[in-house]
């Protein structure tokens, strides 16, 4: 699979939506495995999307005394199998991201999967289909590098405007070299 | 016809024993792409399918959009009409209905005349059948009060635009163009929480460096990221974008060509937002001067800017005031009828375009025809079948029909598709009306609490089991699918609004078989009309993804962009207004000191009869809260999560309070989506726009305290 998951914090409204389409997943049971936080309600409104980042080496599947957990062949990290889990709740508290989830009425971890039945027919998850804002999406490893110089370079464009609105007639000169 | 639309290589997940049906969500004027999941074997509705392919939504929903197939197979829907007997609902056949409704509706006419009876619509139903309302309140029932619940919606952006750009149609651009836009300037419009799926298209325009500047008393996520957050008081619109055209012609940012060639009375509207200085319009507004100068340089020196703005300005008391002052920006700076720019209105409900075209309100007929017009109604008629001097005069709006109740002239009333017992204002009043009445009749699927009221409770399908068209915000009619067959006894609101036709011996005008008959008696009803639907076929729709009216006929290729040449006024100039301020209908005082504001939440749409039956959206949003600002949390000593007792002149109610820095100091902002005790609308005002008759639900005064 080439394809990767990229997420912009700060693109999420907060609709939850990913969170609603998680639950439609064939394999997901309706029960989501992502989550929407905000950042501080008290301040504003500011929230963000955190979805399992399919780790290399997950600590989730390392402190499963059980080895429950599997990776695919294309670097999925599963839910845990349920002939093997055991319930111990060591890989929800491994998780450096607080990712796998407990269902505490079946004694087994259930996490975000990449929507495995879609995502290896090349068909983006659930979440990142919906999400209204682009703040997840299922896109190429290339694209995603691109949006990633894209973003730095748009700062750099954005910092040296000197006044409103004149996004037509800035050029960049020389790229990298600024000062005011 | 093709069940199924999608493009070449565009991969959809289908499962063994399934099969996809194209059609779009039920909720607001988005109208989002999606195909449903049905079961081969049962034709039961399973699941959802994001349509990735279409153009205006590209496969995003929210979370209304991504349950709203939840509503359909849901054990709550009602399957047979249930009749009141002492007080209790009782499952009874169709026929007994129909019989009861047929003697009380001779009676009542018998003893009170024609326009005893009266219909309630709403436009959360297909073109088809918001069509037919006006035609079965005129032919059926022969009475003139029909009225429908845009008046609560949509109804000022309608007058607003009527009045300055001669058509109403809600956007004059595709959605599509945004993408290109430079400046957005949205007034009074939570677009993250009402509209999301267009914030794709903001955020790729801001992406490329647009700017955005946003209007509204609580800094809501687009307030947030805004380049100039105009936090403005409510019930004070008028006078932010007077003086926002104060500083376009003071800057010399009009187009004065524009303006000379495509615009009247210029010279009225530089006279009468002379008194609009910055620090005039910030003392009355509250907005800080800096704020409101830079907004106007940013807008004014943008080459493609849109207008947009929804309920928050079009909820006043001046909302049609407030949408002709905003549209006169666009105006100013010439940019109506070119790419990438203009002025637009978020339709609220999914057909709110549509539906309020053609004959639902209580002075309109179908394509934007006007009842006082005897060339109108001519030609309506003829269509119909009747005589021009059967057709009945102009009715009433929605919230002064309850008047009418109150004053023993109504007696009877058929709601359909709508929940007034919770979206209209000053809700004590309408539930004694309802109490009121002689007999009372409502279609819906689920029991509402208006139909709660009800004599009579007629048992209809929701969206996924009848077919049909609706208009999308964008003025693109597009095809809503049939998914299932109807649940149980259930009928589609045309097959009912027949069979009371029939009792009451007007079959012969309602003679359908199935939808398109309606639709093409529709097409022609609208021909020559503003909205001219006469070209679009329901091949051309599924051909060209939806095609966008006034489209007179079907070589002509529809308007995605309005006003490109002229205007809809009789001598195609818009008309700019000139406008004074004018306070709210209730502003804060010693005994009332705060400002109440009302809303959406993302999770519920409208009245909540049907979020509030989703599971998911109810775990999100249970129920009603009040958001208010720190400062004045600790007035009170108000905790996040204490108790507020809140009261206005109409009503009180007791919610649970959420504490943020997002908000005006002054303000507490409550949604609506709840009914019975829950429902802020018993503290709303029902101070009326003079020329829409839309409610003033953006702004009362309230007293708070500890609960």
């Amino acid at each position: 699979m080439r394809k990767v998951m990229y997420l912009e914090f700060e693109r999420c409204i907060g609709c939850r939506a990913c969170q609603a389409a998680c639950r439609e997943c064939g394999g997901h049971d309706a029960k989501e495995r992502n989550y929407v936080e905000y950042v501080d309600f008290f301040e504003n409104r500011q929230t963000y999307p955190m979805l399992c980042m399919q780790c290399k080496d997950p600590a989730c599947a390392r402190v499963c005394p059980a080895n429950a957990i599997q990776i695919t062949e294309e670097g999925v990290v599963l839910s845990a199998m349920e002939e093997k889990c055991i319930g111990c709740r060591n890989c929800t508290f491994g998780c450096p991201f607080g990712i796998p989830k407990f269902d505490f009425e079946e004694n087994k971890m259930y996490k975000c999967d990449m929507c495995y039945d879609r995502t290896q027919h090349e068909i983006a998850p659930m979440c990142a289909s919906v999400c209204p804002s682009d703040a997840i999406r299922f896109i190429d490893h290339d694209e995603m590098m691109d949006l990633r110089r894209r973003r730095t370079q748009m700062n750099l464009i954005e910092g040296k405007k000197p006044s409103e609105n004149n996004k037509w007639d800035y050029v960049p000169e020389f790229f990298g070299v600024y000062s005011d | 016809m093709t069940q199924f639309v999608v493009k070449p290589g565009v991969k959809n997940l289908k499962h063994d024993g399934e099969k996809l049906i194209t059609t779009h969500c039920c909720y607001c004027g988005m109208q989002c792409g999606m195909h449903i999941r049905v079961n081969k074997k049962s034709g039961k509705v399973v699941g959802v399918e994001p349509r990735y392919d279409w153009p205006v939504t590209m496969g995003k929903m929210c979370p209304k959009g991504v349950t709203a197939y939840q509503t359909v197979d849901h054990p709550e829907r009602i399957k047979k009409p249930l009749i009141k007997k002492n007080g209790e609902f009782v499952e009874s056949s169709w026929e007994e209905a129909l019989d009861l409704i047929e003697n009380n509706y001779k009676k009542l006419q018998a003893e009170h005349g024609k326009n005893a009876l009266s219909v309630f619509g709403g436009v959360s139903m297909t073109n088809e059948k918001c069509y037919l309302v006006g035609k079965y309140a005129r032919v059926a029932l022969g009475t003139r009060y029909v009225d429908y619940n845009g008046r609560f919606c949509m109804s000022s952006a309608a007058g607003g635009f009527m009045k300055t750009l001669g058509i109403d149609r809600g956007s004059t651009l595709p959605w599509p163009e945004l993408e290109h836009t430079d400046c957005f300037f949205m007034a009074g419009t939570n677009t993250a929480e009402c509209h999301p799926t267009t914030i794709q298209w903001l955020w790729r325009a801001r992406d490329k460096g647009a700017k955005m500047i946003v209007a509204d008393p609580r800094e809501t996520p687009t307030a947030r990221i805004a380049d100039v957050h105009l936090d403005l008081k409510a019930g004070t619109d008028s006078a932010l974008a007077n003086g926002m055209l104060h500083l376009l012609i003071r800057e010399g940012y009009v187009d004065e060509t524009y303006v000379n060639e495509r615009c009247n009375n210029y010279a009225g509207l530089k006279e009468a937002v002379k008194l609009f200085t910055p620090e005039y319009t910030s003392e009355l507004t509250g907005v800080a001067t800096e704020k409101i100068i830079k907004a106007a340089h940013i807008y004014g020196q943008s080459p493609r800017s849109v207008v947009m703005f929804a309920r928050g300005v079009e909820q006043q008391n001046k909302g049609v005031d407030n949408v002709a002052l905003y549209t006169s920006m666009a105006l100013l700076r010439g940019q109506i009828g070119k790419f990438a720019s203009g002025v637009a209105t978020f339709t609220g409900q999914g057909n709110g375009q549509g539906g309020r075209e053609h004959g639902q309100k209580a002075d309109a007929l179908p394509g934007y025809r006007k009842i006082d017009n005897p060339e109108h109604v001519k030609y309506v008629a003829g269509v119909w079948g009747i005589k021009p001097e059967e057709m009945p005069e102009a009715g009433v709006s929605a919230y002064e029909m309850f008047d009418e109740i109150q004053n023993g002239n109504i007696r009877s009333m058929h709601v359909i598709c709508s929940n007034p017992a919770v979206s209209a204002p000053n809700n004590h009043y309408i539930w004694d009306s309802f109490k009121k009445l002689d007999f009372m009749v409502v279609s819906d699927f689920f029991l509402s609490e208006t139909a709660e009221f009800a004599d009579v409770v007629l048992p209809t399908t929701t969206w996924a089991e009848d077919e049909g068209t609706t208009t999308n915000l964008e003025g693109r009619v597009i095809r809503i699918r049939k998914v299932r067959e109807p649940l149980g006894e259930s009928k589609t609101d045309w097959e009912i609004m027949q069979l009371i036709a029939e009792r009451m011996g007007k079959g012969k005008f309602f003679p359908y078989k199935n939808v398109p008959e309606i639709y093409e008696e529709f097409r022609i009803a609208s021909k020559g009309g503003k909205a001219d639907y006469y070209g679009i076929t329901y091949d051309r729709i599924e051909k060209e993804d939806g095609v966008f009216w006034p489209c007179p006929d079907e070589d002509h290729p529809g308007t995605p962009t309005m006003f490109r040449e002229s205007f809809g006024t009789p001598d195609g100039k818009a008309n700019l207004p000139a406008v004074l301020w004018q306070e709210p209908g209730e502003v804060p005082t010693e005994d009332y000191p705060h400002t109440l504001t009302t809303g959406r939440v993302v999770f519920h749409y409208l009245s909540g009869t049907q979020t509030r039956r989703t599971q998911f959206l109810m775990e999100k949003c249970p129920e009603p809260y009040v958001e208010m600002h720190p400062e004045l949390a600790s007035q009170y000593a108000f905790l996040d999560g204490d108790n507020v007792y809140l009261e206005t002149r109409r009503g009180n109610m007791k919610v649970k309070a959420k504490i943020t820095k997002a908000i005006r100091k002054d303000h507490v902002f409550i949604p609506y989506h709840w009914g019975k005790e829950l429902s802020v609308n018993k503290l709303t005002n029902p101070s009326l726009d003079p020329t829409s008759r839309m409610p003033e639900f953006k702004v009362c005064a309230v007293k708070l305290r500890k609960a």
